[in-house]
């Protein structure tokens, strides 16, 4: 993990969980795999606070224990993983993207879920039923069975999936010593009653929440802990299926470049192959399986009655495209086709770097860097004389580039000695490095905007504090039914510049809060161009 | 005393024959067949007297030397010049249009600097040579004769004037070919044709782009087809354009080599990126900036103008 990873991890911990589990949690990022008593030693934090910490940690899925390496008999270890930390920041994309595809239940469903990272199926449904219920007119309310049903389907597409059952290391010790299962980290995919349903009898409504109860339902909350009905999954606990969120993002990336770049048209046979083949393939592959024509015209959405000639035609344009999203792998059925995963995302990714080196260099920088990525090597006569662009500015700019890093250059000497006149200097970008770089830089900037975003409201403290004083009043003023005027007494309490300056603050709040947004998508074109890469090379 | 010219002066007389006989030239061997009473040394001595007089040019080729009447114009024109200036002149004609630097012909003559100065200044002002500056190194004068004229590589062609690079020229030109290859995409796509069609109406030879370009008339020079494609490989690298290759049969207008160039206006893939939306992504501190230091999140001017924005 790097250092700017680890930064921006602390300040997602601090965030969502405070700042005990942050202190744990850098702290186990930046030493790796560490038992319980080294923890509490080099932390300084008291035992009880280390476990509640490590509970936290464990019960959203960031972090793992298992046996110590040294051998049974050894106390557990727990280590981080920061990948899992740094998804706390896509959270508003997933809740949005189920929120699209499967309506309000869908969203609530996953929102609960996510929230407490892993929940039994029949707790979930009935905390989703009561806030619906909650939203919905009075008299109406939420039927479990709708719920359920949302949840089944969340689970055939796959975006939920079951935790994997902890072994644990006291099994380990009743079993024979050193079993190698337990030494590797056990992915959900391989239980292979990942994604089945369990049969829960769960009949009921949502029951609406009123305010006059709020004492009654105080008691009758703590009596939900120690509620003795079972509805048949117990210990069968459900987490979001972040990789299949994953592989939706990257579809969607796909889509839209195809719609931008050719038409609308072209970019509905591309979500139709990618559907068909959303289970088929394998999150790793390079392109999905070879889909016929035939099937692809069966599959078209009715709503585009195109002819089978044209889609012919609309599928060799495809091909064609410099881009190569789509690639043919065959005749047979009319011509089998695919689509090429990794190239996308190879497309795609360096059009992200050439658009980042275009905002900030300038147009012609890009076409210095555009040409050198597609020309490879390049001396600085043939940079000036490819672009066009005049001597002395060409070299500038080039020079700009090189100190940040974003272009290279490669020596290649005419005699052993590295004699500066008798060498070639060659100029070069790396595509690869390049996009690291860039990502580092996405983690910094998503950091800045955090820390931006808590300064703004600790400076407001005050402020912020104030309003909330006068809304409280406010509220139990209206409860206790009082007359106007003295409700527009509390609200002159709080001063016009005051309100202005609140108004400044949240919006303020809200713009810092969509950049992160938008940094994530660079973010996630990145990370999955880096992944692709790692797993064509392995 | 004419006894004494006599042999001489009938010499060079007859070599002048001989060469006015042979106008490619002619050999020490075929002098001596001709002369065989001339002895070696006086053959000599007429040669260089000849060669001094400036009627005779001395040339090299693989069997051995060569002796060529010189024109009755370039004799006269170098009449009045003593054998520096005519031995300079002789290696500035020799670079042809591409010019020789004076350092050169300094090595070339084995002249002292002064002399040589004096000399072209000399050569300058009787315009027999001029002086044209390089496009490559500003400083450097290169020297070739008057009517000569200079070649590509020292002008550096149509984008150079008065050795300047003319980068308004080409941009103009840029934006000249990019808004002609984008209409032409957009009519095709509201063409509403099948697709194949509404592709390959939208291409664009480089051919077509040529004439176009010429009959616009915004160019003061001609420009020829290699030009217009080196104009459009800048738009591809501009990413606005994209560029196929396909055979064409030879002759049909503007192949090359049994290959054509087509040329089509392309639409962005992605929208700019999101890191580049917040002021980090075009910070130009981005590297010095940390928590508590001097440049940090918390004091940062650029953001504090965003967020205002």
């Amino acid at each position: 993990m790097t250092a700017q990873e680890v930064r921006l991890c602390g300040l997602l911990l601090r965030e969502h969980f405070g700042e005990v589990v942050e202190k744990v949690g850098t702290h186990l990022l930046r030493s790796g795999a560490q038992n319980l008593r080294t923890i509490i030693h080099e932390t300084g934090l008291p035992l009880d606070l280390v476990k509640k910490s490590l509970c936290v940690l464990v019960q959203h899925g960031a972090c793992n224990f298992r046996s110590g390496r040294k051998g049974p008999g050894c106390p557990t270890e727990y280590q981080a993983s920061g990948d899992r930390i740094l998804r706390i920041l896509r959270y508003p994309r997933y809740i949005y993207t189920a929120k699209t595809l499967y309506g309000d239940t869908g969203e609530l469903i996953i929102e609960e879920l996510l929230q407490r990272g892993h929940m039994t199926m029949s707790s979930t449904v009935k905390t989703v039923a009561d806030r619906l219920t909650q939203n919905m007119e009075e008299g109406r309310s939420m039927d479990y069975s709708e719920v359920t049903s949302a949840f089944s389907k969340l689970v055939e597409t796959q975006f939920l999936q079951r935790c994997p059952p902890m072994g644990g290391a006291r099994n380990t010790k009743d079993t024979t010593p050193g079993t190698p299962a337990s030494t590797a980290l056990l992915t959900p995919e391989s239980f292979p009653d990942c994604y089945k349903v369990p049969h829960i009898t769960l009949i009921g409504r949502g029951k609406r929440r009123h305010s006059s109860d709020d004492g009654e339902d105080q008691k009758s909350a703590k009596k939900a802990k120690m509620d003795p009905e079972t509805h048949g999954d117990e210990g069968i606990y459900w987490q979001v299926n972040f990789e299949r969120f994953h592989l939706h993002f990257r579809d969607q990336a796909v889509i839209s470049a195809v719609a931008n770049k050719l038409d609308q048209t072209c970019s509905e046979i591309v979500r139709t192959m990618l559907r068909m083949s959303e289970v088929t393939t394998s999150p790793s592959a390079t392109c999905t399986k070879p889909l016929s024509a035939n099937e692809i015209f069966r599959s078209l959405p009715a709503s585009y009655n195109i002819l089978r000639p044209i889609l012919d035609q609309y599928l060799t344009l495809l091909v064609d495209d410099p881009m190569e999203f789509v690639g043919k792998a065959g005749e047979s059925g009319g011509g089998m086709f695919v689509v090429n995963l990794h190239r996308a995302l190879a497309n795609l990714a360096r059009a992200t770097l050439e658009s980042a080196v275009q905002e900030r260099f300038g147009s012609r920088s890009a076409r210095i860097f555009r040409l050198l990525l597609r020309k490879r090597h390049l001396e600085q006569k043939q940079v000036e004389d490819f672009a066009m662009i005049p001597a002395k500015e060409a070299k500038d700019m080039l020079y700009t580039l090189l100190s940040q890093n974003l272009v290279q250059l490669q020596e290649i000497p005419k005699t052993p000695d590295y004699a500066p006149s008798r060498t070639f200097y060659l100029y070069t970008v790396n595509q690869l490095p390049t996009a690291r770089m860039l990502l580092q830089n996405c983690y910094k900037t998503v950091a800045n905007l955090i820390e931006r975003r808590l300064f703004e409201t600790k400076e407001s403290k005050r402020l912020l504090e104030k309003s909330q004083r006068i809304e409280a009043i406010l509220a139990s003023l209206q409860v206790s039914g009082a007359e106007p005027e003295q409700l527009t007494e509390v609200e002159e309490m709080i001063t016009a510049p005051e309100k202005q300056q609140l108004e400044s603050l949240r919006l303020h709040i809200n713009k810092l809060d969509s950049a992160e947004n938008q940094v994530d998508e660079t973010m996630f074109l990145l990370e999955a161009y880096v992944s692709s890469t790692a797993t064509s090379t392995a | 005393m004419t006894e004494r010219k006599g042999p001489d002066t009938s010499g060079r007389n007859e070599i002048r024959e001989l060469c006015q006989q042979f106008p490619h030239g002619i050999t020490d061997q075929v002098i001596q067949n001709d002369m065989p009473h001339l002895e070696p040394q006086q053959r000599a001595a007429a040669i260089n007297k000849l060669l001094s007089l400036g009627q005779l040019d001395l040339l090299r080729n693989s069997s051995g030397l060569l002796y060529r009447m010189k024109d009755a114009q370039s004799a006269s024109k170098m009449k009045g010049s003593d054998n520096q200036e005519k031995l300079v002149y002789q290696i500035i004609e020799d670079a042809g249009n591409k010019g020789i630097w004076s350092r050169d012909i300094r090595f070339k003559s084995n002249l002292p600097l002064t002399e040589i100065n004096k000399i072209l200044k000399n050569l300058e002002s009787k315009k027999l040579i001029k002086a044209v500056k390089s496009v490559a190194a500003s400083k450097k004068k290169v020297y070739m004769l008057y009517n000569l004229q200079p070649d590509r590589s020292v002008t550096g062609g149509a984008w150079y004037s008065d050795q300047d690079f003319e980068s308004e020229f080409v941009e103009v030109l840029n934006q000249q070919c990019f808004k002609f290859l984008q209409t032409k995409a957009d009519m095709s796509r509201d063409s509403k044709q099948s697709p194949m069609v509404q592709r390959n109406s939208s291409f664009a030879t480089s051919h077509e782009v040529w004439k176009y370009i010429c009959e616009l008339g915004i160019s003061k020079v001609d420009l020829s087809m290699d030009d217009i494609e080196t104009i459009l490989n800048t738009l591809i690298y501009d990413g606005k354009v994209e560029m196929t290759v396909i055979a064409a049969k030879e002759g049909t207008v503007g192949s090359v080599d049994g290959q054509m160039k087509l040329y089509r206006g392309v639409n962005p893939v992605i929208q700019p990126t999101g890191l580049v939306k917040t002021p980090c992504g075009l910070c130009p501190v981005f590297d010095d900036c940390h928590e508590g230091g001097e440049i940090s999140p918390s004091n940062c001017i650029y953001m504090t103008e965003w967020l205002d924005f």
